[in-house]
């Protein structure tokens, strides 16, 4: 039981975080790689903040989204200049950079030792350790986040974004502000991504550079494409469908250093077939012969 | 030469060729004219093998070439002159000629390097450049000639390559009228010369000079197909240009 | 100061190293118009291959080479005809997303068959270093060097001179018009692309003679790789090389200087790489090396 209670907090944060990437990638196609370098930085601010400065859950949320979100208006000054090849290599320096600092920046971050005995959340006198009541609390943001998030894909904001992923030049000749969505559409995604990896310190109670690499990116990005970039529903029955499929794995007798990379191997192949399947539809065609 | 049968093409909901047919004999000359979006250039691109119809089938000399990639078609002596310059703009204009005359020899044997061909084949492309008077410029970046020019040099590097047949898409479009007299007599020269000759032209008077024969297009087929003097006086041209002269 | 030629030998070396990885990418890149992001993995996978062939089954050097060459061109026909053909037609990201599956996948593999653990090609003993003129360098670096300008050359040779190079330089410029020529786009692609991989993997073997090998390098090194096409100008492959030297040489210095007293730690040299990428994005896109005003 605790272990199916373990595997529904694990569900709550990836709806957040991969919903919120639905956002940005789905709709607006901005193929935004730094996705988890906004979720490594909620995860460390909370990090940070809770054990070093004692802070409590709701500043160290709060701090974590409004970190991540100037984090992405630092990615979108530079890469909403580009075009689609550089856009994507751009932010896929972003967040190799922030993995590097991570790792490098030993007087913050504690570099590969990671930051260990972050405390659960503590409020109204409710016991956090007990993983069903953190269960309610993430499950509840993570419902809430939804709710917001889908109210969000219904506005005209969203229909623009739709509009600039296939011809930009289209768009701003309708008068959009098309970087400006982008750099709104960037923010809301990585301050819930801030979100995400806040929950996901209060949860683990430890964090390292490992967790956030370029892996947990491609997962997610897995995750996203396998839901239809842009479907909202899409991309929750895919969370759950992908974060659940490898955890048979586990009781399969193998050496645990397999078990990681087989992971890695399955989410890659679904991947793979994925977008083979659907590759005349999946992204739009911006180029022209 | 040339024929082509009932081709259809559509991208998604837009159909772009429909069941568009008609034959070029061996040595004719020909003009395709039509509004915008009627289909011109997306024939071009389906003949040179860059589209592939859904329905409808191409014959070339008799072989139907319908499913073959567009290299072999271009072997077998389909030859194209594009709308959007085709000259390779980083080579020099020399180097584009010799580009052409190597086209068709096979990819292993390419990768040999012979200085003796070279120096031939460097010689034989300088007497293209002659026949467009741009010798001087043979060691020249292709980017630094006109626009006209580099139509000229396109046009003279698929004669270089060994075309039969001659897809010219808009070949004076953004030349200019200065050059516009070398472009065609270029083009009066490979009529001359027997080549199979297909262009598409705003300009109808232009076209009306070396046209036998004018086909007109909208919306993808094939509406009138007859001598300029007929189509120039037709009602139906006037009709898809202007709309209908109904009073 | 007087530890400036020792830093721009290890220049030359990275450098070298990182040209070999990148100018295939920038051939691939000019012919196809993808960013292939597993490159950096063919560079490991085709290590390790030369490991499994040289290490575990102990054969010399040049059967273990032609092995590794045979299996590399299989798998990088391979790869183009399942990870990358089926997609060019449709949108750039397509062909970057499934990439990214292959490299991922390659990564997986190589992790659950040889382990996650470090692994080095060298024998420790037999690469001692050599003083030249007060530089120390070991064989294996002089190798590293000379090997990347033989290499390199005969690459510019292939594609300045030959016929074939010129129908590579028509084909990056102008694919249509290329075809129309008699230019097969598929065969040349299928062959560049096996030289770059050929190349990558020679450049990971180099690697893993002057450093070691472990499954998760793909990454960093696709990303140097992009770093130097960046700053040269994507598919200018002769920018891509300048700027695989001018990397190795930003990372050599930012870590070997002393900013007046200050230096920097040994383990931000990747970072700069991906410092430089986001630099020249910002303030010269197409690449330093490239007269100003390309669209991109």
């Amino acid at each position: 039981m605790e272990y199916v209670i373990h595997l529904c907090i694990l569900i709550s944060i990836y709806l957040i975080l991969t919903q919120s990437f639905n956002i940005s990638f789905g709709l607006g196609l901005l193929f935004n790689l730094a996705h988890v370098a906004s979720y490594a930085i909620g995860a460390y601010a909370t990090a940070l903040f809770a054990t070093e400065l004692g802070a409590n859950f709701f500043e160290c949320v709060v701090v974590s989204m409004l970190l991540s979100g100037l984090f992405s208006l630092l990615i979108g000054g530079i890469s909403l200049r580009l075009e689609q090849d550089y856009f994507a290599v751009g932010t896929l320096a972003f967040s190799a950079l922030v993995s590097a600092l991570l790792i490098n920046w030993k007087s913050l971050t504690r570099g590969v030792l990671g930051i260990p005995g972050i405390p659960r959340p503590e409020f109204l006198s409710i016991d956090f350790y007990n993983n069903l009541n953190f269960l309610f609390l993430s499950g509840s943001l993570a419902i809430f986040v939804l709710i917001i998030l889908y109210l969000l894909f219904q506005t005209p904001f969203a229909r623009a974004l739709k509009a600039q992923a296939e011809s930009e030049s289209a768009t701003k000749a309708l008068a959009c502000n098309t970087a400006l969505i982008c750099n709104v559409s960037f923010f809301i995604s990585s301050a819930f991504a801030g979100l995400a990896g806040s929950l996901y310190a209060y949860y683990i109670n430890y964090i390292d550079p490992s967790s956030f690499s370029l892996t947990e990116m491609v997962f997610i990005l897995t995750i996203t494409v396998t839901g239809r970039p842009g479907s909202f529903i899409g991309c929750i029955l895919a969370t759950f469908f992908l974060v659940l499929l490898p955890e048979p794995l586990r009781f399969i007798d193998m050496s645990p250093g397999i078990l990681g990379p087989m992971r890695q191997a399955l989410y890659a192949t679904i991947l793979f077939v994925v977008v083979y399947i659907n590759r005349r539809n999946i992204f739009p065609v911006k180029r022209s012969v | 030469m040339l024929r082509v049968e009932e081709i259809s093409f559509s991208i998604g909901h837009f159909h772009i060729l429909q069941e568009l047919s008609f034959e070029l004999i061996a040595g004719e000359t020909a003009g395709i004219i039509g509004p915008n979006g009627s289909g011109k250039t997306t024939l071009f691109n389906t003949l040179s093998g860059f589209h592939y119809p859904q329905k409808g089938k191409i014959f070339f000399q008799d072989q139907d070439i319908t499913r073959l990639r567009p290299y072999r078609r271009s072997r077998a002596g389909i030859g194209r002159v594009f709308q959007n310059s085709g000259v390779f703009r980083e080579m020099t204009v020399l180097e584009n000629i010799v580009t052409a005359l190597e086209g068709k020899t096979s990819l292993w044997k390419s990768l040999l390097y012979s200085p003796k061909r070279l120096r031939a084949l460097r010689e034989e492309s300088m007497s293209y450049l002659e026949q467009i008077s741009l010798a001087d410029k043979a060691k020249a970046k292709a980017s630094s000639l006109s626009g006209g020019q580099q139509r000229l040099l396109e046009i003279i590097r698929t004669v270089a390559f060994g075309a039969e047949l001659f897809l010219l898409d808009e070949p004076t479009a953004g030349v200019s009228p200065r050059m516009k007299d070398d472009v065609i007599n270029l083009i009066k020269k490979l009529q001359e010369d027997g080549k199979t000759v297909l262009i598409i032209e705003h300009d109808i008077n232009f076209i009306k000079e070396f046209c036998e024969r004018i086909i007109v297009l909208d919306q993808g087929t094939v509406i009138l197909d007859d001598t300029p003097e007929k189509v120039a006086g037709s009602e139906k041209l006037h009709e898809i240009y202007f709309g209908s002269t109904a009073a | 100061m007087d530890i400036l030629p020792q830093l721009l030998v290890n220049a030359l070396i990275t450098g070298s190293i990182y040209a070999l990885a990148s100018s295939g990418l920038s051939l691939t890149y000019g012919l196809l118009r993808i960013l292939n992001f597993a490159h950096g993995h063919f560079m490991m996978a085709g290590a390790y291959v030369f490991y499994f062939f040289v290490v575990e089954h102990e054969l010399a050097l040049f059967p273990a080479a032609l092995l590794t060459i045979i299996a590399g061109a299989i798998f990088s026909f391979l790869a183009l005809k399942i990870f990358i053909f089926p997609f060019t037609a449709f949108s750039f990201f397509l062909a970057f997303v499934t990439t990214i599956a292959l490299g991922t996948l390659l990564e997986s593999a190589v992790s659950i068959v040889f382990g996650v653990n470090v692994k080095s090609l060298s024998t420790g003993a037999s690469f001692e270093s050599i003083e030249i003129g007060g530089v120390y360098i070991t064989p294996v670096q002089i190798i590293i060097i000379a090997s990347a300008i033989i290499l390199l050359s005969l690459l510019a040779c292939v594609i300045h001179k030959t016929p074939f190079g010129r129908r590579v330089r028509a084909l990056s410029e102008s694919e249509h018009a290329a075809q129309a020529l008699g230019m097969s786009k598929n065969k040349i692609s299928t062959l560049c692309f096996t030289v770059a991989t050929l190349f990558a993997i020679y450049a990971g073997v180099m690697v893993g003679y002057e450093t070691n090998l472990q499954p998760t390098m793909g990454n960093a090194y696709t990303i140097k790789a992009f770093a130097a096409m960046i700053l040269g100008g994507l598919g200018n492959i002769w920018g891509t090389i300048a700027g695989s030297y001018l990397l190795g040489l930003i990372e050599n210095l930012s870590i070997g200087l002393d900013f007046g007293g200050y230096s920097l730690p040994a383990g931000y040299k990747d970072a700069f790489a991906f410092l430089i990428i986001l630099l020249v994005l910002l303030f010269r896109p197409q690449g330093l090396f490239v007269r100003g005003g390309r669209k991109f």
